[in-house]
């Protein structure tokens, strides 16, 4: 696997190369990353590809002390919002706003047959905070560490700690009631 | 008493799935995209001077039309938000893709709520 170093230094010798390095380690973590937000795929496959296209044309912006995975989820996270935004008819969406319509976009028609478990998983994480959700999301699935999981939603390490952890207890309450 | 639940039982199992070939598409989308274009190089001290002065022209617009539409008694931040909208509304389309384009090139513009995370 190539390391985000490497990554790093083809895009900027041969952009084309390296961005296809990129794409490759990226496109499918940032996809899954969205969609976890957004439920539906077509939504999820506009925000994704949106989310490369910024990435590539901002890529003088990303300074590299800091983590390059963070800086990404951070870029597919705010698409992930602006599109979100872009549906309630405003400019933006904090945080505070997405839990209620990330609860509206729950449906059973974007479930695969036969996994009910992992659906009632995926219902209990939408049940959560905005904020519980993008810790547990990152964390969970994408093995962030708590630093990286706080430089991608700009928060603190501590806070998205706690966060997390709230996150698993509702999520194991939700699962047990609803079994 | 009741068997709790266990994450393993799940693991990072997705119920949701994706049409076949879709990540070889998107990437294919994302590099005929990207093909024409180049990342941006670090701006100069000019061109930031001339973005600088756009910009503030486009937030002084704004501003202007938003203190001649907003009714003295409006108090509320509710109120605030609807009228920059309306005054985003009245902006030129140029204007309005220019601030579109600060605003959509600030990665960091989102999430900085720190203190209630």
């Amino acid at each position: 696997m190539v390391s985000d170093k490497d990554i790093i230094k083809a895009v900027r010798e041969e952009p084309e190369r390296g961005f296809r390095l990129l794409m490759a380690s990226y496109r499918e973590p940032v996809y899954w990353h969205i969609r976890r937000l957004v439920v539906s795929h077509a939504d999820a496959q506009d925000a994704a590809q949106e989310t490369f296209v910024r990435i590539f044309r901002n890529f003088s912006q990303y300074n590299e002390e800091n983590s390059f995975k963070a800086w990404i989820f951070r870029i597919a996270t705010n698409e992930a919002l602006r599109l979100l935004g872009r549906q309630k008819g405003s400019l933006m969406l904090s945080l505070d706003d997405v839990t209620v319509d990330m609860l509206s976009r729950k449906t059973d028609e974007n479930y695969e047959d036969g996994d009910e478990i992992a659906a009632r998983l995926q219902q209990a994480i939408l049940h959560l905070p905005a904020k519980q959700q993008l810790a547990f999301n990152m964390r969970y699935y994408d093995d962030m560490s708590y630093d990286e999981i706080a430089a991608a939603i700009g928060s603190s390490a501590a806070s998205v700690k706690a966060n997390y952890h709230y996150a698993k207890e509702s999520i194991i309450k939700y699962m047990n009631n609803n079994d | 008493m009741d068997k709790q639940f266990d994450f393993k039982q799940v693991g990072k199992r997705m119920p949701y799935t994706v049409p076949e070939g879709f990540f070889d598409e998107i990437e294919k989308n994302v590099m005929a995209e990207i093909k024409a274009d180049k990342p941006k190089k670090k701006a100069r001290t000019i061109k930031i001077a001339v973005r600088t002065m756009i910009a503030a022209a486009a937030a002084i617009a704004l501003f202007l039309v938003v203190t001649k539409q907003q009714p003295k008694d409006a108090t509320g931040s509710q109120d605030d938000f609807a009228y920059v909208e309306l005054a985003y509304n009245n902006l030129s389309t140029e204007d309005q893709e220019y601030l579109q384009e600060i605003y959509e090139e600030d990665v960091f513009l989102y999430n900085n709520e720190e203190s209630d995370f």
